[in-house]
């Protein structure tokens, strides 16, 4: 009956042996796509019984500079290390975004356009205002908080006030928000003097993040906002709230909690994030506005809440692990192995997969039937 | 789970001793274990290259849209092929998804050793202008940029398809029988509109030689207004838009849209003759040789011979900053034969055509585009 | 068919939930199936059903081995299951859910309804169990749709028909009428394995009980046991039925109800300008037959429901525009009829449960912060003091069994100084030990001078706690009478006070 200082959910070893199990099963599928899609090897399967140890030398050769490829491409070097570190701080901050609306109970898909609006928000800090150094990037930071905590904010008052399903309102932000983007760049204000090419004006150099050797210090903000997602979730009243209200809103109300107003708080957090991830997209890895500069950040941070299990720890691994894949797929595709760049896409679709569906990995890999959790995501429907 | 696990052994024999009646083939001598591309494949089946440049890397990033969109991306990508084609080098590339990921491409091949990097659309300007500073070693060419004042390792290469693109207005407007011509472009961006601000001002042209009233649906070169899909891959969204111009009356459209202007000759040539199009980038009748009976010509833009040169200055020794802009005089840019429409075409407007071509070069008609180079 | 369990027994991890149970139940026979929850009758019935797979022992029907891998092959066999949680698609009318699993088909794949119906009509008839086939699920009472449920199992042809805790959720008037319906099918030769924990029905309608205790047989008796006995059984130690307590010391007036009126969900109102007060220091009961304006009625007391007019003044005070969390810090105390459903967040643990409405407090959080140790002190303290029976104050409530669950509730709202302690169903789906244990904390609680209103749909909880008993029918208070009032009386009330107006029927 002792307190135990740091405490872990008790099922949390047999999830990460599944997720474990997944990602193994993840590359094995994947290795099996490398084969099939290598021209020498199939060249080689061809004439199988009379050379079969050609197929053999091809398809390890194949596997071997592929998987080799992913590996040193993504953690192989300090500048494969920063190249992943980079990748995966937007990827965290999204991704705590869904998960923090998740543990409230909501399913929020629209990371996306709440990250756009605040990169926007930073952008036009960061470039329209001269400011001394630090407080330029600042102010920039916190107009890029302001932003995603106010496009999140809509729907959680839209959620509270009429009870309309987030999923559809977020959805419906996110096409708001790239069209607003494609019209602000249209704008001249927004446009770089000179050009009516639809980027913006560069950030200033006092507005962009500093660099720690060779990252931009956005990867430190990203896990300082996991250590709060943490705190606020496991340690706060506010999190206690923001659980109870996710796991089960009737007793909340009942226990006299406003569940209006955690709906609608949980959804400023969970902008607030998602806007500092558009920070470190403009702020850090680039340094103005393009139509796609968000690339599918947004839609890949509900996969690595998903495979965080809608933990703060969880969604740093994951979206560390994302960063590398993503990272990994690139030298995969422009080294020596020319592996499609699909199948990097592939091997993080596979992997998320047989995460949501623990009981095929389980049946693979023989666990008992009590390990590891049910798929996180199964009751984001319901709320 | 035995028995699965028999029957997948099982077929599996089957399909190998099926499969295995195929003879080992010869090693390749020099293949060098990389065959980074369909094309580049095939070329180690061709007749060795005439040189060899084992140590050279030659690489590419893509803009969005990746290097099978037969247009674009793939006539940049054509040059690199023919450069490995002549002069034996290993090749490294990558397709970019996202804006986002423009810097992070380059990175990766610059982990890749590579020696030249080619990037392809203006987008990735800012990042390939960065990379270059900081890679001095490394040579540099983008396509569809041109620099003010370059480091010396970045080759901007752009293109003033605008006088082909004044050409095709000039056939269109002579071909047309409804009186309507129409365009669309993929995006509201400066490579895009200086096709579509060409387009407009041959057909101006035409109406002022021959005193004729030929219409042009889709844009507006003085209020640079007009119809896009914003979307440079949704064939769907480049037939809606073309399905819509049809309705206005045109007979001939020019899709400015890379593979989402597919979408357009998917719609003319569904009409069996009545409309056709003006193809872009690359000759149509040979990228997209299944819609050929409905493309009268195309305005190409030479990024394969632009490309191809970048590359080989840099393996030479010979790379310069200096910019390359692709014109009709130096071929960069061309309008293409006319194929099946060869005979369609009246010989008198072929050689006004010629003449057109020639005041061009000499500069007797000015482009007025505000987004020529 | 004659059902005989031999050994049987089923360990989870370290746990063994069943403990070589031995059991027969004879062709014909109600067995009644006795324990606390927990006890293990759950596990034994799903290994039966083949929802869970026996680590040792063995089922004979009729003398011959038999395995059941699935719930298929345990239809099968002839044996028959209604959980406590009813397995119909409300959408879909009576004949369509028994037809579901095993369509009939005329042709080219048109579902035959008809004989569907007719099965549904006949079926209905024989064991006169008064279901329309026609009727859509979502529309009838729990009753009704629990005997849609044992018609699905007759339907399949069932020899044996196990019922979990089939009078739960029911009405006295529906529990009688289940009663009447299990003896037709008696006479018809059908075997009923009875599972419940109620002393009263056991000894009204059993051929024969087994106790069981700790996933073991305890021993097997005839319905002439006396109730105490019975419960002595199941709990292992002697156990008082009868509450005792002393005559109430009323106070002032603590919540003065007058004319409230509440519209229910569906626009209609289901509280009809009801006025009655509460002293300090006396309990009062509101009896009445489920769905009569109880719940509406206390959640409207709680804040959770806007009442449409009339005030509720808590000691002089107007507090009918409160929230609940006003409600609950002016002194409230509520335990709700509906503990996994109100009263706990069941994948929190027992700690976080038992401040769900006190992590504000100074004494458990300090700004944003929370106060673990403070939580884990009182989590250690209430624990203790209520019996409540976890591994950790750190294992979910939803692991718990519901009299343990119910005790966290409890616990919780026992915790702080109340001026008014409302109790809705306090003891529904609890075993015996552990009423005991409430029903004494209650009336501690009103010997302390806090004002008690307990709503009760049992009526043994209504004349056990009660100073008052105020009675509900058609979201009316009938009347308000003292608990000497005979049994009959009352229950002529509860149904409208003519007896004639008979829900549902």
């Amino acid at each position: 009956m002792r307190e135990r200082p740091l405490r872990l959910p008790a099922s949390w070893l047999p999830s990460v042996k599944v997720t474990m199990a997944s990602m193994v099963l993840a590359l094995l599928v994947g290795a099996l796509l490398i084969l099939v899609s290598d021209r020498q090897v199939i060249e080689s399967f061809r004439y199988f019984f009379s050379y079969p140890w050609d197929a053999f030398r091809h398809s390890g050769e194949a596997i071997g500079e592929s998987y080799k490829a992913l590996v040193s491409g993504s953690v192989g070097s300090w500048s494969a290390i920063t190249a992943t570190l980079e990748r995966a701080a937007p990827l965290i901050c999204a991704g705590l975004a869904v998960t923090l609306a998740f543990r409230a109970g909501l399913f929020n898909i629209g990371a996306q356009g709440q990250l756009i609006v605040g990169a926007v928000c930073a952008g036009y800090v960061g470039f329209h205002y001269e400011l001394p150094p630090v407080v330029h990037v600042l102010a920039a930071l916190l107009a890029a908080l302001v932003g995603g905590a106010l496009w999140g904010g809509i729907i959680g008052v839209l959620k509270a006030r009429t009870g309309a399903h987030e999923v559809i309102t977020t959805i419906m932000l996110n096409y708001v928000a790239a069209a607003l983007l494609t019209y602000l760049l249209t704008k001249e204000s927004f446009q770089q003097p000179g050009s009516n090419n639809p980027r913006s004006e560069k950030v200033d150099a006092a507005a962009t993040f500093p660099s720690i050797l060779g990252v931009h210090s956005g990867i430190v903000l990203a896990v300082l906002a996991a250590v709060g997602v943490w705190w606020l979730l496991e340690r706060s009243t506010v999190g206690f709230e923001l659980r109870a209200v996710g796991a089960n809103a009737d007793a909340s109300r009942t226990a006299g909690m406003s569940v209006a107003n955690v709906y609608t708080l949980a959804m400023v957090v969970a902008g607030l994030l998602a806007g500092l991830a558009g920070a470190q997209q403009v702020l850090g890895h680039q340094d103005s506005l393009t139509a796609s500069f968000g690339g599918s950040i947004g839609f890949d941070a509900i996969t690595v809440a998903l495979l965080g299990r809608a933990t703060p720890l969880g969604t740093v691994l994951a979206g560390l692990l994302f960063g590398a894949l993503s990272t990994g797929g690139l030298a995969m595709q422009a080294g020596a192995a020319s592996t499609p760049l699909a199948l990097t896409q592939v091997l993080q679709a596979l992997i998320v997969l047989f995460v949501a569906a623990p009981a095929l990995v389980k049946a693979v890999f023989r666990f008992r039937e009590s390990d590891g959790g049910g798929a996180v995501m199964a009751k984001g429907w319901n709320s | 789970m035995k028995k699965t696990a028999q029957v997948v052994a099982l077929t599996s024999v089957l399909a190998l001793s099926l499969a295995a009646c195929g003879d080992r083939p010869k090693e390749n001598a020099g293949a060098g274990g990389s065959s980074p591309s369909d094309e580049a494949a095939s070329s180690s089946a061709a007749p060795s290259p005439t040189a060899s440049n084992p140590d050279f890397k030659a690489c590419m990033v893509s803009d969005s849209g990746g290097f099978d969109d037969k247009s674009f991306n793939q006539t940049s990508h054509d040059g690199l092929v023919n450069a490995v084609k002549k002069l034996g080098l290993k090749t490294g590339e990558v397709e970019s998804q996202s804006d986002s990921e423009y810097a992070d491409n380059i990175a990766a091949l610059l982990r890749e050793d590579c020696n030249a990097i080619v990037t392809v659309g203006f987008l990735l300007g800012d990042a390939t202008e960065a990379a270059a500073k900081k890679n001095p070693d490394v040579d540099f060419a983008i396509v569809d940029y041109g620099y003010a004042k370059p480091p010396k390792n970045l080759r901007g290469l752009s293109f003033n398809t605008a006088e082909p693109s004044f050409m095709a207005g000039y056939l269109a407007a002579g071909m047309t029988k409804s009186g309507v011509v129409g365009t669309f472009g993929g995006a509201k961006i400066p490579t895009v509109t200086i096709f579509m601000d060409g387009f407009w001002e041959g057909v101006q042209y035409w109406n002022k030689q021959k005193d004729d009233s030929v219409q042009v649906v889709g844009w507006d070169e003085k209020s640079q207004s007009g119809s896009f899909t914003d979307d440079f891959e949704d064939k769907i969204a480049g037939q809606d838009t073309a399905d819509n111009l049809m309705s206005q009356g045109a007979d001939i459209i020019f899709p400015v849209a890379g593979p989402a202007g597919l979408g357009a000759l998917e719609s003319a040539q569904a009409t069996n003759g009545e409309v056709n199009a003006i193809w872009v980038d690359t000759d149509g009748c040979l990228s997209a040789a299944e819609y050929c009976d409905a493309i009268i010509s195309s305005v190409m833009k030479g990024m394969d011979v632009a490309v191809e040169k970048a590359i080989s200055d840099s393996v030479g020794d010979k790379f310069t900053s200096d910019p390359y802009v692709g014109t009709l005089d130096n071929g960069g840019v061309q309008l293409a034969p006319f194929h099946e429409f060869d005979g369609d075409v009246p010989q008198e407007l072929k050689d006004e055509l010629d003449t057109i071509k020639q005041d061009l070069v000499d500069g007797k008609i000015k482009i007025t585009s505000p987004s020529a180079p | 068919m004659q059902l005989e369990i031999r050994g049987l027994t089923k360990r989870f991890g370290t746990f063994t939930a069943n403990d070589h149970i031995d059991l027969t139940i004879e062709p014909g026979e109600i067995h009644c199936l006795l324990g606390e929850n927990g006890a293990g009758k759950s596990t034994l019935m799903n290994m039966l059903y083949g929802l869970l797979e026996p680590d040792e022992g063995e089922v004979l029907l009729d003398g011959k081995p038999a395995t059941f891998a699935t719930p298929g092959d345990a239809i099968e066999a002839g044996i028959g299951m209604v959980h406590q949680h009813f397995m119909l698609v409300p959408v879909f009318t009576v004949a369509e859910n028994i037809m579901l699993g095993r369509e009939q088909t005329r042709g080219l794949g048109v579902l035959n309804r008809a004989s569907a119906a007719t099965l549904v009509r006949d079926l209905s008839d024989t064991y006169k169990l008064a279901v329309d086939p026609d009727a859509l699920v979502q529309d009838l009472p729990v009753g009704v749709q629990q005997r849609v449920e044992i018609l699905k199992a007759l339907a399949n042809n069932a020899e044996v028909l196990i019922l979990d805790e089939p009078t739960a959720v029911l009405t006295p008037q529906e529990i009688d009428e289940l009663m009447s319906i299990m003896d037709s099918l008696r006479k018809d030769g059908t075997s009923i394995v009875f599972i419940t924990h109620k002393l009263r029905e056991v000894k009204a309608i059993g051929d024969k009980i087994t106790v069981i205790r700790r996933g073991k047989v305890v021993g097997t008796t005839e319905p002439t046991a006396s109730e105490s006995e019975l419960a002595e059984m199941m709990v292992g130690r002697g156990v008082k039925l009868v509450v005792d307590k002393d005559d109430a010391d009323v106070g002032e007036v603590a919540l003065d109800v007058k004319n409230l009126t509440v519209i229910g969900a569906r626009g209609t109102t289901v509280v009809r300008d009801v006025s009655f007060d509460v002293r300090a220091g006396e309990i009062l009961g509101i009896a009445g037959v489920q769905g009569n304006g109880q719940t509406e009625l206390v959640k409207a007391l709680l804040g959770l429901v806007r009442p449409a007019s009339g005030r509720i003044q808590l000691e002089g005070r107007n507090i009918s525009r409160h929230s609940p969390r006003q409600s609950l810090e002016e002194g409230i105390g509520y335990i709700p009829e509906d503990r996994s459903h109100d009263g706990n967040v069941g994948s929190f643990s027992v700690r976080e449960n038992l401040v769900l409405d006190l992590y504000k407090h100074d004494e458990y959080s300090r700004g944003l912060a929370l106060n673990l140790r403070a939580m884990s002190a009182n989590a250690e303290q209430r624990i203790d003091e209520f019996d409540i029976r976890t591994q950790s104050m750190n294992s979910s409530v939803s692991a718990l069994s519901g009299g343990n669950q119910q005790k966290v509730v409890v616990a919780r709202e026992l915790s702080r100084s109340l001026k008014v302690l409302i109790a809705s169903q306090p003891t529904r789906g609890v075993d015996v030990g552990s009423i005991e244990f409430i029903h004494k904390r209650i009336v501690a609680e009103r010997d302390k001078g806090t004002a008690v209103i307990i709503v009760s749909t049992e009526l043994d909880e209504i004349f056990a706690l009660s100073d008052r008993i105020a009675v509900m029918y058609d979201g009316r208070i009938v009347d308000i009478v003292s608990p000497n009032i005979l049994r009959d009386e009352i229950g002529l009330l509860m149904a409208g006070g003519g007896g004639t107006a008979k829900k549902n029927a």
